[in-house]
């Protein structure tokens, strides 16, 4: 039942959704409270660019990548003098991954933040707290478990991942090779029973992910 | 207040702006005025959460707002002791995190304060689990641990009924005995603000259409008025087994004893239409106050009424037309007035004067 390929690709799909979710994690959060918070000019175009993952296809934003960081792109090793080295290796499936999950990590963070009523923030603030202390003793744990159900969507996100990522980075067997990806490999030579054990662990794995998340969003609306 | 607070204040509203000058060094400034008159932005503005506001604030010398020269102080940098109608207690922390958020670490202060509120069983409840009146309370503790330079109380016991409001009422007079923070106090309740206020304002449509002491500018008769209750002070005298008697400076008034002692000062109420008035003293009565007053003015028509000064406070009656001219009540007539003992309601006790 397991075998070194499946475990490699339970290993590197985990590992590639654990650190694209890290990598978004504070990006994401950020702009969340300041979609919650802000009203500016531009913002409908802010939240319309953030969103646009979730609308466009995920190859095209692969193949956006692979110009970006190809060896002439504007971020390859002759634009910057050195080698991110991201295409082709896992690091490349992370990006792939965080790029995806980005727009539905900061809604869900917006929504927590959202929740969040603003007149206990002026009553932090009215008590002496400084902006950094609101956010810190008044925002956060208010917002906590809205904020770990978003980490926790987009690390769902990540681990369905796959048009981006085979783009960016391929589907190498033990290298970059992902649940996702591994079900179309599976496919394409034919071995249907490799694909059925694959598919059965991506949606295990999916299912528990977002049953904790939905658990999480459950509380964040009672909390306040 | 023993320092200077000077509004100076447009703020657009829905419907109507709020347009107010006033300058006050009362210690216990009150806000009345019907539901959506500006009493809540008034105290909002004062408080630095509503931006927008024009004009000028200036309290004990500090500016907080100068939009001339814009100048717009940050809410934690104004120092006030907020308390609004929904309390705002921080609901991931219970009752002794919410007390010391504001708290620079005076734990004296914070064990005065849980004493004196009577929260002290309360600590370690979650607040989600507290009853109306608690919340009130930890709302005004929280405040008073971080050391206001000025307490803003928007409708402090609006949400709670009226018996209810009259048992938290002395908590208030003790917390302003006690702490000595000056106050905005906004309140629909006339009763309230006569018994802890020395100034107070009426607020109608964003304008002051009224201002001076509560005894002057709140009487019956008003749309303010829900059965209008005379507020009283004196000093408790003897304390018996079911009644204490309260001077109020040279008339004595029996009240129920409730948890009166000796030498205490007393808030009393009594309600204008629980008050009698005759022009002998009545014999073989059982209200067991009749009290000599003279009548100050009357009022007439279809709400017609009295005041009385009775041991030089006054006190409303309320009484018909057709009584005024039986009795020939004139201005600078010497009347009674008979209060039965169980008409008299202790709103609140402090100690000595």
């Amino acid at each position: 039942m397991f075998d070194s390929a499946l475990v490699d690709a339970l290993r590197l799909s985990l590992q590639v959704a654990a650190c694209s979710t890290a990598l978004v994690a504070l990006p994401a959060l950020a702009l969340g409270r300041f979609l919650a918070r802000r009203e500016f000019r531009g913002r409908t175009l802010v939240e319309a660019l953030a969103a646009l993952p979730l609308y466009c296809p995920p190859t095209a934003f692969g193949f956006l990548l692979l110009r970006a960081f190809r060896r002439d792109g504007p971020l390859g090793a002759q634009a910057l003098g050195f080698d991110l080295d991201v295409l082709l290796t896992w690091r490349g499936a992370v990006l792939a991954s965080a790029v995806m999950s980005f727009p539905l990590v900061v809604r869900t963070a917006r929504v927590a933040f959202e929740n969040v009523p603003p007149r206990l923030e002026h009553m932090a603030a009215s008590l002496g707290a400084s902006r950094a202390a609101v956010l810190w003793r008044v925002t956060l744990p208010l917002a906590r478990n809205g904020l770990i159900a978003a980490l926790l969507i987009g690390f769902s996100r990540s681990l369905g991942e796959f048009g981006a990522t085979v783009i960016v980075a391929g589907n190498i067997p033990g290298r970059t090779q992902t649940l996702a990806t591994g079900i179309f490999d599976a496919l394409q030579v034919g071995d249907d029973a490799r694909a059925v054990q694959l598919a059965g662990w991506s949606a295990l794995l999916g299912f528990v992910a977002v049953w904790t998340s939905e658990w999480f969003l459950r509380r964040s609306r009672s909390a306040v | 207040m023993s320092t200077t607070l000077e509004i100076q204040l447009t703020l657009p509203l829905t419907g109507f702006t709020l347009a107010l000058e006033h300058a006050t060094n009362s210690r216990a400034l009150g806000v009345v005025g019907p539901s959506g008159s500006g009493k809540s932005s008034l105290v909002e503005a004062l408080a630095g959460w509503r931006r927008g506001a024009r004009g000028r604030i200036r309290f004990d010398g500090a500016t907080w707002l100068d939009s001339e020269r814009g100048v717009e102080l940050d809410a934690a940098r104004r120092a006030v002791g907020y308390v609004p109608q929904d309390q705002l207690l921080f609901p991931h922390l219970d009752v002794e995190a919410n007390l010391r958020f504001g708290c620079t670490g005076d734990e004296a202060l914070v064990e005065r304060v849980l004493r004196v509120l009577e929260i002290e069983p309360l600590r370690t409840r979650g607040v989600a689990t507290l009853s109306g009146g608690e919340r009130q309370r930890v709302a005004l503790g929280r405040a008073l641990c971080a050391r206001p330079r000025l307490l803003l109380l928007d409708e402090p016991f609006g949400a709670l009924d009226r018996p209810l409001r009259r048992r938290i009422l002395p908590y208030l007079l003790r917390a302003q005995r006690e702490f000595g923070a000056p106050f905005v106090l906004v309140s629909h309740d006339p009763t309230e603000i006569a018994a802890v206020c020395d100034e107070v304002l009426v607020l109608r449509e964003g304008r002051v259409v009224a201002r001076g002491a509560p005894s002057q500018v709140l009487a019956p008769g008003g749309e303010l008025d829900e059965g209008f209750e005379n507020v009283l002070r004196g000093r408790v005298g003897a304390v018996g087994a079911s009644s204490a008697s309260v001077d109020l400076g040279g008339v004595v008034l029996e009240v129920p004893r409730t948890e009166l002692a000796p030498g205490e000062c007393a808030v009393i109420s009594v309600r204008a239409d629980d008050v009698l008035v005759a022009r002998a003293a009545p014999r073989g009565l059982s209200a067991r106050n009749v009290l000599p007053a003279r009548v100050d003015d009357v009022v007439r028509g279809p709400a017609a009424r009295l005041r009385v000064e009775l041991a030089g406070q006054p006190l409303w009656v309320e009484l018909t037309e057709a009584a005024i001219d039986e009795l020939e009540l004139t201005r600078g007539a010497a009347v009674f007035v008979v209060v039965k003992t169980r008409a008299c309601r202790v709103l609140a006790s402090a100690g000595p004067a």
